[in-house]
């Protein structure tokens, strides 16, 4: 693994009409890593990273995208990223076939057999005029353009919101075969947290232009857990004797509660010392996220 | 080796990784010096991040469960009697204080319990077919069972 960080963001402000959409944001990205960037419409997910494509430059602070500000970017290391985004344009007189052959001749790393499977895979009709393609089948031959030619870091902005299911699970498939190379750097965001919890190992959750979090995927899930905790001499105390309760909802004998995670033996004692019989659940992503998000604005 | 993965039920998949393997070791499905599948090889079969697989056969092997030979692969270590029993009656234990609790909430009568248990113990050890179904949402405060404070 590279020792330098591919992406370094430090302090990053971004205005747009006075309005700050990234709010002194720092983050490093490492090698190999496959990030997801989830947030709501408008958390500042897409501004973030057209910084480290260069599309944007910062206000304040900085943007250092593999190894350089990320605005100085040569072509040359341009062409070692591949950038997915929702309203790429594409050269709208040419046909499919036309337009891959096209992009390909630029790069010498073009892979033809992933093209092909690709083409395949998601039926990309190579004679239409790229003009009158739908929104989903536009939004696949942008993803074929950008991972053709096996870039070392790819970024993709809500690649799968035009696909319809079966294509978006094709995608999901079809990324879990490129993420298969230790090498490559992926940072994919999504307001679709099911699309990509099975491929991240790292999470970032965006709120309002700041990292709420910032960690292994795997630690996320493990942050918090729901008990489910039943009195076993009929009545549970007025007062729960726990901590970090976010959530709850309780009978007389019987509650329901959110938590943050303790540990096992310190579980196991008030469950002795009370008399509780209790059940540990895990809770999902987007439980999760919405429990993090909430928190911050409450 | 087969795998059940779920990726929505909020386990992390490394851990789901973990528990089937030593679940088919515990039971002897896999065998003392049996080789475990190359991470790259399950990362592709499960469709899954190889770094989940490595960390879940690092969990493993720091347990001793299994063991690194170098460029050759993870190979499952033998285990002395006694752990496999702790980790028998772990896992075990883990359904039947459901059904424990199960029972206790709905007020049937431990003889009762017991002897419904001997007859699907029966039922299974006689090798007849039956149907284990789970019933969504049956697993109280799972998946999506919200509550609002």
């Amino acid at each position: 693994m590279n020792a330098e960080p591919v992406i370094q963001i430090e302090k990053l402000v971004k205005q747009f009409n006075y309005s700050t959409v990234i709010d002194g944001l720092s983050l490093e990205i490492g090698s190999g890593r496959i990030v997801g960037l989830v947030g709501a419409n408008g958390a500042g997910k897409s501004t973030l990273l057209r910084h480290m494509v260069g599309l944007y430059l910062p206000d304040k602070g900085r943007c250092r995208t593999l190894g350089r500000d990320a605005g100085k970017l040569s072509p040359a290391e341009l062409s070692r990223i591949g950038y997915v985004h929702q309203e790429g344009a594409l050269i709208e007189w040419m046909t499919v076939k036309q337009l891959i052959r096209f992009v390909a001749a630029y790069y010498p790393t073009w892979n033809e057999e992933l093209e092909k499977e690709f083409v395949k895979r998601f039926e990309l009709s190579l004679e239409t005029g790229v003009g009158a393609l739908s929104p989903g089948q536009r939004q696949k031959l942008a993803i074929l353009l950008a991972i053709g030619f096996e870039p070392e870091l790819l970024i993709l902005d809500e690649p799968a919101a035009a696909l319809d299911p079966l294509a978006r699970y094709k995608f999901l498939e079809l990324l879990l075969q490129i993420i298969q190379d230790p090498r490559r750097t992926i940072i994919i965001s999504s307001h679709i947290l099911s699309d990509v919890e099975k491929v991240i190992d790292h999470a970032l959750i965006l709120d309002a232009g700041k990292l709420l979090r910032d960690c292994p995927f795997d630690a996320l899930q493990e942050e918090f857990e729901r008990l489910r905790i039943t009195s076993l001499n009929g009545r549970l105390p007025e007062e729960l004797p726990l901590s970090g309760v976010i959530e709850y909802e309780r009978s007389e004998s019987q509650a329901v509660i959110t938590m943050e995670r303790l540990p096992a033996e310190e579980l196991e004692r008030i469950a002795a010392e009370h008399r509780f019989d209790v059940e540990v659940n895990p809770i999902s992503f987007e439980d999760i996220y919405r429990i993090v998000v909430e928190r911050q604005n409450r | 080796m087969i795998f059940n993965i779920d990726t929505h039920g909020g386990v992390p998949i490394y851990r789901q990784v973990i528990e089937q393997v030593k679940r088919q070791i515990v039971t002897g499905q896999m065998e003392a010096g049996e080789q475990l599948e190359s991470v790259k090889n399950l990362a592709e079969r499960l469709k899954v991040n190889p770094m989940t697989i490595s960390k879940a056969y690092g969990f493993l092997v720091q347990e001793g469960l299994v063991e690194r030979r170098r460029g050759v692969g993870l190979f499952v270590v033998p285990m002395q009697r006694e752990r496999r029993q702790r980790l028998k009656s772990s896992m075990l234990d883990e359904a039947l204080r459901r059904a424990a609790r199960l029972t206790v909430q709905m007020e049937v009568s431990a003889e009762e319990a017991s002897t419904r248990f001997a007859e699907h113990l029966e039922q299974i050890a006689s090798q007849k077919g039956g149907v284990q179904r789970t019933k969504r949402g049956s697993q109280s405060g799972n998946r999506k069972g919200r509550s609002q404070a």
